[in-house]
């Protein structure tokens, strides 16, 4: 099955392929590196947690650095392994990182109804960009997702089946 | 492209129809040779600046016959026009001549200022003609701009005493020139109102309705157009928006962006609970291995069979769960989720459980994708639907307790 789906692969370098390669790869670092299985459920959260990073970064990594909402993503992602890294080794130095993500200028989030904010909020990097951006990153974004939910469905079927 | 001040604002006009011209000329075949074109121009040109009063409309100057022209209406204007210059001189009959123009719908703006008239006054005459002009003027509403062109350079041919044969002919080459002329005019109306309005104060008003006009009081204002363009890009935006997004019934603008809203929270739900799922390959899914297999093998045997190993390969499962459910509903849950496993009750479970028995004894070896309740929302469904796949139809026939456990892809939205 795995040969037929890739010499069946229309695009070679699509954002789909794309995509897989990178998440697959980084599924298998993250599976080489915890211990096996873990019935505990701090560490089925943490293993959860990993994973979805991994597949945003991935997805955010292959679309590349064009999109705003990917650099903010991949930025995102980053803050937050560095922070946590962070939390591991000086304790209490995490106050600095908070600030990173408030440097938007708050323009942009005082104008614009409750929907739109709440757009802001989903869609990365939202916050400093003004609505006709917003709803050009939020398409982009919205298609990007649509095919990491695919990509993603298709490997576990591939694993369970 | 935008005449603020009327220096010699139909120059605009014109020019890029020289110009054209010019190439055309070349090429087409309709007509008379270039030279006599050229003459023609060059003397349009030259007597434009000169004012209102010295514009002769010579008597013998032969109208354009009306066989030439394609309209009644525009025939009932040119004679009107030709009864004024002699009764009244040049006001009165620039003044038909513009309703003659404004009936193509050209921006008639550019003219009002070289003529050196005053345009308040040829306003107020503006609103006698308007019932009787606009009447007649409608109906020619889809004259090709072959009239059009004619139109216009009709209003100067008597100042330059040329036959009128040629400008028809000149029209014939404009066609092409004037159609992206046409695109141009009805906008520069509207930017030419700051500049008419700025003699008329009700000039918006008075403006015969033909034209496309800007709406009373917002042409003005830079921002007000701005604030359009501004709006318009977004509908542009929340239109293309709409195909992405499943429920595309769009009715405004509100409930559009809350589908949106709703659409892109699914997405990230279910990517939540797809990297929750059994993913990272077999170091995950120790524990239920044995219910793969078991699943495997079972398809080929009976139900009873399949029940008991499964049982036995579920028990561990669901003594953890029910230890959890002792404490926290929501942990056990959580737990369930991290296997892949959800709660549901124990009648769409039977219900469920029976379509899928059904299919699988007549395919047996269907896989999980071809399942019927494959319902995954990859598609456009909506998010509010429950979205179960059904791995194997692992019926808990353990009768007891109000829950089954099902090997799941991914979980319903709660």
């Amino acid at each position: 099955m795995t040969s037929d789906h890739i010499s069946s692969l229309r695009n070679p370098s699509s954002i789909k392929t794309r995509f897989a390669h990178r998440f697959v790869l980084a599924l298998k670092k993250l599976s080489m590196d915890r211990a096996s299985s873990s019935v505990s459920m701090a560490d089925r959260y943490k293993r959860y947690r990993k994973v979805r990073a991994a597949a945003y970064a991935s997805m955010a990594s292959s679309v590349g650095p064009k999109r705003a909402w990917a650099r903010a993503l991949l930025r995102k992602i980053r803050n937050r392994k560095m922070g946590s890294n962070l939390m591991k080794r000086l304790g209490s130095r995490t106050g600095l990182l908070k600030k990173r993500t408030v440097l938007k200028p708050r323009n942009h989030r005082e104008m614009g109804s409750e929907q739109e904010n709440s757009l802001r909020e989903l869609v990365p990097g939202g916050e400093g960009m003004e609505f006709y951006r917003l709803l050009n990153e939020t398409g982009h974004y919205i298609k990007c997702l649509r095919a990491q939910v695919k990509v993603m469905k298709n490997i576990i079927d591939l694993y369970s089946n | 492209m935008q005449p603020t001040s009327g220096e010699l604002p139909e120059m605009n006009n014109l020019n890029p129809l020289v110009s054209l011209h010019d190439s055309q000329m070349s090429t087409s075949s309709h007509f008379d040779p270039t030279s006599s074109h050229d003459d023609f121009l060059d003397q349009m040109f030259s007597s434009v600046p000169s004012s209102a009063s010295s514009f002769p409309w010579p008597d013998d100057h032969a109208p354009p016959p009306p066989c030439h022209l394609e309209d009644q209406s525009t025939a009932l204007l040119v004679s009107k026009l030709r009864q004024q210059q002699i009764s009244n001189g040049a006001a009165k009959a620039l003044l038909l001549q513009h309703q003659l123009m404004l009936s193509r719908g050209l921006a008639v703006d550019d003219l009002h200022s070289p003529f050196g008239a005053d345009i308040e006054f040829l306003n107020v005459p503006h609103a006698d003609q308007d019932d009787v002009v606009d009447g007649s003027c409608y109906k020619s509403a889809n004259l090709d701009h072959e009239a059009s062109i004619k139109a216009l350079f009709n209003g100067f041919t008597g100042s330059i005493g040329h036959s009128s044969n040629q400008p028809q002919h000149l029209l014939h080459s404009q066609d092409g020139a004037l159609h992206s002329q046409k695109f141009g005019g009805p906008a520069v109306p509207e930017m030419n109102q700051p500049a008419a309005s700025g003699t008329s104060g009700g000039g918006t008003a008075g403006q015969p309705k033909q034209r496309v006009r800007a709406r009373r009081g917002q042409a003005t204002d830079p921002h007000s157009i701005a604030e359009r363009l501004r709006r318009e890009r977004i509908a542009e935006r929340m239109k293309s928006l709409q195909e992405l997004v499943p429920n595309a019934n769009k009715t405004d603008k509100a409930s559009m962006l809350d589908e949106i809203i709703d659409y892109v929270k699914f997405l990230q739900l279910q990517v939540k609970v797809l990297s929750m799922s059994r993913l990272g390959g077999a170091a995950a899914v120790n524990p239920l291995v044995p219910d793969i297999s078991s699943e495997g093998g079972r398809n080929g045997n009976g139900t009873q069979t399949a029940l008991s190993s499964n049982n036995d390969g579920m028990t561990v499962t669901e003594h953890q769960v029910a230890k959890l459910m002792e404490e926290d509903m929501g942990s056990a849950m959580q737990y369930l989720q991290g296997k892949g496993l959800c709660l549901m009750p124990i009648s769409l479970a039977t219900a469920i459980s029976t379509t899928t028995c059904r299919t699988r004894s007549h395919h047996p070896l269907a896989s999980a994708s071809n399942n019927p309740l494959n319902s995954e929302a990859a598609g456009p469904t909506s998010p509010s639907m429950s979205a179960l796949t059904v791995q194997s139809a692992t019926i808990a026939a353990n009768g007891g307790g109000e829950t089954s456990l099902k090997d799941v892809n991914s979980v319903s939205k709660p």
